[in-house]
């Protein structure tokens, strides 16, 4: 067939996905609280965008907060409250907290989005495929997520941050590869599985798998205690997507266009890809915009008792983490209510933005409550 | 009601396998730690070690053996109730664990029930005046109590209520209650202060153990009342649509009489599940806003207890809060058997 | 069967407010029910014959619209308009003098209730009194006549509405008043032919069959011997020979109940069978009325004709009508039924037929019969 041709088929193909995404967003665009929640985000990512310009950084680690040596020769331990020179004021061991509070949002979003996305593709291989084949995979599958579910994670975080010295990640290129055709795959479950598109992907992947063993170069990154609280947050975090998705697949696999597609002789893989997984993902995406809050929210209550982000580094947990001391003398709170007052209104009107969105996705993608 | 015995026993057998499996995982998780170290934890004085003493304590303990030789042993001390010495505290675990949960108890006493019925009730009445300014107000506010941090909130209600107006203290009891309680005189029934405060004709230690809790109450349940209402409006709308409901008006029925009656049990099946959740989550977590108030309760001590390498002691606040996880999920289980009696026949 | 209407629809018009548009579903329904028959109404799916069942209950969901029209019901001789009652009059009269069964039994039972306790609630309701007095008579034959519980029926019946017997009612003994409301439960599941009643009442809707649960479900809509029963398809779901076994069950209690029966249906056969007269319905509007034997030999509406046509007969060829159901969003003016109508007049594009009378108890909405002057 010609490339024309192509072009066109896809184009028809696509149709009706388009149709439901205009619709979609012509729902949101009548719900006020999707667009505060949608503004509130971008005012965010603007904010990370613009953060070297805004606070320029002061040493070779943009997210070390810059200390003001000057005051802390004169008063180490006491805050000082918003000045001129400290926009927001300074926190125990004057840590700027304008410099953190901005740098922190890109904390912020590499927190949410790094563990949804590991998390959500984990959940939803696992969950997809003991939904899928059933039986005692299925079993096996779930008694081992009902496990880690009742796993405290608190606890699996404090030990990886303890436990775990010098970790380094290593990025391999053909690694990058594989995961790169499987999130190419998963965008095109969504805009048009076509067949050709999807072979073309699996040879990507099979082209990572194969330099691995020929190629194998690879950068290393070294993780702090932040990313060792996120990995064990992406742990105990993937079995909850597992769960959902299982529910919808195993109520969609009952279907009966599932069973046509079975019955002329599609591939298991194509089923799920065409038929199953278009269909049952939306609550998944409404479970992963609220868990962005969610996952924020926890790194940040480990930040606080101190497992999480280093002392100096921008992240608004650790800044709250820095007026502790303000609990075993609650007579100085008010004083210094700059420091934990302005980082908290930072994390909670980012875990507002996100939350918003996701209750107006959850209203919109509902398909009982739709089209009224 | 045979059904319901069979499916009861199911669970059972469900799990005590999940319990296993999950001390299991908290066992390995400590395995990640160095023989060294895991050493430091039979030493009660450790100043006097060296190098060699540490190798024999390694030696005499086992801890180089295979992983499952180790947690046999564990598992072992576990079921005859010695889950080791928390050196935090200096007393057993066992101990730390029975004398702390009295706190823990009282807050999650108050909290429960008052983040279950209000949730309920804003539930269904935001179901019922959909799009109405109550659903709206609700919603929002359901947002934002959701999406604060815990620990947030609860210094910001302590430099209100404390700081400013000094009306709710910090701690679990004011100084005096605190001696009142630990004289001789005063018999410890239930070790719940509140309980003990009445039984011992103290009412004044009730009513001040009362108001050390309001705050870390308030806390909990602004954050948590949020996720049951919206659980409890969107059931409460998927059961309104359902022809039952068609049914109940067609039959001259009143209107509250279909909403409350036909409507809102059907609806409480998720939300049944949603509060066992949260009463467990409760009961075995809180870390944050105990170490805020400065609550001596199981959370507290398991936050001091990670960051003081207390192994033990995580251990055991782990294989609580498991256990507490898992029995939760078997009273929902059965909870939602009677509640559904659909359910009892799969 | 005398002639008297026990319900007239007049010129109903319902529209549905949704996000693709408005959706006109009922444009101007003429229907009369008289006392004592059985009304079949006929139509393809989605031509608004449910919403026009709804309507007479008021029990429409949004986002659809009463729009216009009148609903008259006779209402112990006096005829009242429906569309104008107020809330307290229309839950007086759901479930007493008009009730209502559905197509799918099981979804329209509560699953968490009770046989039982889903029928004795609508007793309970609108039979209140009548069951006190069950309870009083009961009480005094076995001589405990002088009891306290005794002593609150008869307080309960001379001031329902008193604070004291309301409080009374909900917090006292009320063992003989259920029992007597359990009683009537057990006799209404023996008139529908259920077997063991006693038993069936403490069922679950999930354990029931479909006949069974319909059966049920027809129970409960006679328990207060309503003047109307609308019966929307409620044998479309069953197996045929379950459908032949209430079918007849239905025709029975015509006789035992006195009721007139509204009912729904896309089955020309079983119209055949079970009912006196016969509307036919296309596209929100009601194009012909008839005896059933009129209608069946004579069918004056092009579409009626069509209809009649395109049952398959031995030997015949299939037939069928040509074209599609008009989407409601946008209807063709004039006649619904114009582009797919092989006699389409240049007015039937214009101008919308009234329902006009053709011959005798026979009211047909179409041109050919007159009514383009």
């Amino acid at each position: 067939m010609s490339l024309k041709n192509r072009w066109q088929e896809f184009k028809v193909g696509l149709t009706p996905r388009i149709k439901e995404w205009r619709f979609m967003l012509k729902r949101m665009r009548g719900s006020s609280l999707a667009m505060a929640g949608l503004i509130i985000i971008l005012g965010y990512v603007a904010m990370a965008i613009l953060a070297p310009v805004i606070a320029p950084p002061q040493s070779s680690d943009p997210f070390a907060i810059p200390l003001d040596k000057e005051i802390r020769v004169l008063q180490n331990e006491q805050p000082t409250p918003p000045t001129f020179r400290h926009i927001f004021g300074t926190t125990q061991y004057q840590f700027d907290l304008f410099y953190g509070c901005i740098w922190g949002s890109i904390t912020a979003f590499r927190i949410g989005v790094f563990v949804v996305a590991i998390s959500l593709l984990v959940g939803l291989l696992v969950g997809t495929a003991s939904a899928y084949y059933g039986g005692i995979l299925d079993e096996t599958l779930m008694r081992f997520t009902d496990i880690i579910i009742a796993f405290p994670g608190l606890i699996l975080a404090m030990a990886l941050v303890l436990a775990w010295q010098q970790p380094t990640l290593e990025i391999s290129i053909s690694l990058s590869l594989v995961m790169i055709s499987v999130m190419v795959s998963f965008v095109l479950i969504f805009v048009h599985p076509d067949r050709r598109l999807l072979a073309m992907n699996q040879l990507v992947l099979l082209l990572g798998l194969a330099s691995s063993f020929f190629f194998p170069i690879s950068i290393s990154i070294p993780l702090n205690n932040l990313d060792k609280v996120l990995v064990a947050i992406t742990i105990v975090g993937w079995p909850g997507y597992a769960r959902v998705i299982r529910g919808e697949v195993l109520r969609i696999k009952n279907e009966d266009y599932v069973e046509a597609s079975r019955a002329s002789g599609s591939s298991d893989i194509r089923t799920i890809m065409h038929h199953i997984l278009p269909n049952s993902i939306y609550p998944l995406l409404i479970v992963a915009t609220l868990d962005i809050g969610s996952i924020v929210l926890s790194a940040a209550a480990l930040s606080f008792i101190g497992i999480g982000a280093p002392e100096y580094y921008a992240d608004w947990g650790q800044l709250i983490s820095r007026s502790r001391f303000l609990i075993s003398d609650p007579t100085l709170m008010v004083r210094n209510i700059h420091t934990f007052l302005i980082p908290g209104l930072f994390i909670s009107t980012f875990v507002v933005g996100w939350n918003l969105l996701g209750d107006a996705l959850r209203d919109v993608l509902d398909p009982m409550l739709r089209r009224r | 009601m045979a059904n319901l015995a069979a499916y009861i026993i199911r669970r059972l057998v469900l799990l005590v396998f999940v319990v296993l499996g999950v001390t299991a995982l908290i066992f390995a998780v400590t395995m990640m730690f160095d023989p060294q170290v895991r050493a430091y934890l039979y030493v009660r004085n450790i100043q006097r070690m060296d190098e060699e003493g540490i190798e024999g304590v390694v030696m005499k303990y086992g801890l180089r053996d295979p992983f499952y030789m180790q947690y046999g042993r564990w598992l072992g001390e576990v079921l005859q109730g010695n889950l080791g010495w928390s050196q935090s505290t200096s007393m057993p675990v066992a101990d730390a664990i029975r004398t702390k949960w009295p706190y823990t108890f009282q807050i999650v006493l108050f909290a429960a029930p008052i983040i279950i019925f209000v949730g309920i009730f804003l539930g269904v009445q935001s179901a019922i005046h959909r799009n109405d300014p109550i659903d709206h107000a609700s919603r929002v506010l359901s947002i934002i109590g959701w999406s604060l941090p815990s620990f947030w909130v609860g210094m910001l209600l302590l430099t209100v209520f404390y700081n400013v107006l000094n009306w709710f203290p910090p701690g679990p009891l004011s100084r005096d209650m605190f001696v009142a309680v630990s004289s001789p005189n005063f018999m410890r029934y239930t070790h719940v202060d509140i309980f003990d405060g009445l039984l011992n004709l103290r009412p004044d230690v009730t009513i001040d153990a009362i108001r050390h809790l309001i705050l870390p109450v308030v806390t909990i349940v602004t954050i948590d009342v949020a996720l049951l209402i919206r659980v409890m409006r969107s059931s409460m709308l998927e059961t309104l649509n359902k022809p039952y409901i068609t049914t109940a008006k067609a039959k001259g029925l009143s209107k509250k009489v279909v909403i409350y009656k036909h409507a809102r049990r059907n609806a409480l099946i998720p939300v049944a599940t949603l509060s066992g959740m949260l009463v467990a989550g409760l009961l075995g977590g809180l870390m944050i806003t105990e170490t805020v108030f400065g609550y001596p309760g199981l959370g507290s001590w398991a936050a001091s207890a990670a960051i003081g390498l207390d192994m033990p002691a995580v251990l055991g606040y782990a294989v609580l809060s498991a256990l507490v996880f898992v029995v939760a999920n078997l009273i929902v289980d059965i909870l939602y058997a009677y509640i559904d009696p659909r359910i009892r026949l799969e | 069967m005398s002639q008297r209407n026990i319900a007239e629809v007049k010129d109903l018009e319902v529209r549905f407010y949704t996000y693709s548009g408005v959706v006109e579903a009922l444009d101007g329904v003429n229907l009369a029910i008289k006392e004592g028959e059985i009304l079949g109404l006929v139509g393809e799916t989605g031509c608004g014959k449910s919403v026009t069942s709804l309507s007479v209950m008021m029990l429409v969901p949004p986002p659809g619209k009463i729009e216009g029209g009148k609903i008259l019901f006779d209402k112990q001789g006096k005829k009242e308009d429906i569309l104008t009652m107020d809330d307290n009059s229309l839950r007086g009269l759901r479930g007493k003098n008009i009730a209502m069964i559905f197509q799918e039994p099981r979804a329209y039972l509560n699953p968490v209730y009770t046989v039982e306790d889903q029928i004795a609630e609508v007793i309970l309701v609108h039979r209140r009194m009548e069951l006190l007095k069950k309870a009083v008579d009961t009480l005094e034959k076995k001589h405990k006549g002088k009891t306290f519980e005794c002593g609150n029926y008869r307080r309960m019946l001379k001031n329902p509405k008193s604070l004291i017997t309301r409080l009374i009612a909900k917090f006292g003994s009320n063992r003989t008043f259920n029992n007597e409301a359990k009683k009537e439960v057990v006799q209404v599941l023996k008139s529908v032919e259920i077997p063991d009643p006693e038993r069936v009442a403490q069922m679950y809707p999930h354990e029931l069959s479909g006949g069974m649960a319909q059966r049920t479900l027809i129970a409960m809509a006679l328990s207060c011997n309503p003047t109307l029963l609308i019966a929307d398809e409620p044998t479309t779901n069953l197996d045929v020979t379950v459908q032949a076994q209430i079918l007849n069950l239905i025709r029975g209690l015509k006789q035992s109940f006195k009721s007139s029966i509204l009912y729904i249906t896309h089955d020309l056969g079983v119209v055949a069978q079970l009912c006196d007269r016969v509307a036919v319905m296309y596209a929100g509007n009601i194009i012909e009325t008839a005896d059933v034997f009129e209608l069946f030999n004579s069918p004056l509406h092009p579409y009626a004709r069509a209809l009649l046509e395109s049952i398959p007969r031995p030997g015949k060829p299939f037939t069928s009508i040509p074209g599609f159901v008009p989407s409601l969003v946008n209807p063709p003016k004039g006649c619904r039924f114009n582009d797919r109508c092989s006699y389409a007049m240049e007015v039937c594009r214009r101008v919308k037929p009234v329902f006009l009378k053709a011959k005798e108890e026979h009211y047909v909405a179409c041109f050919l019969y007159g009514g383009s002057e």
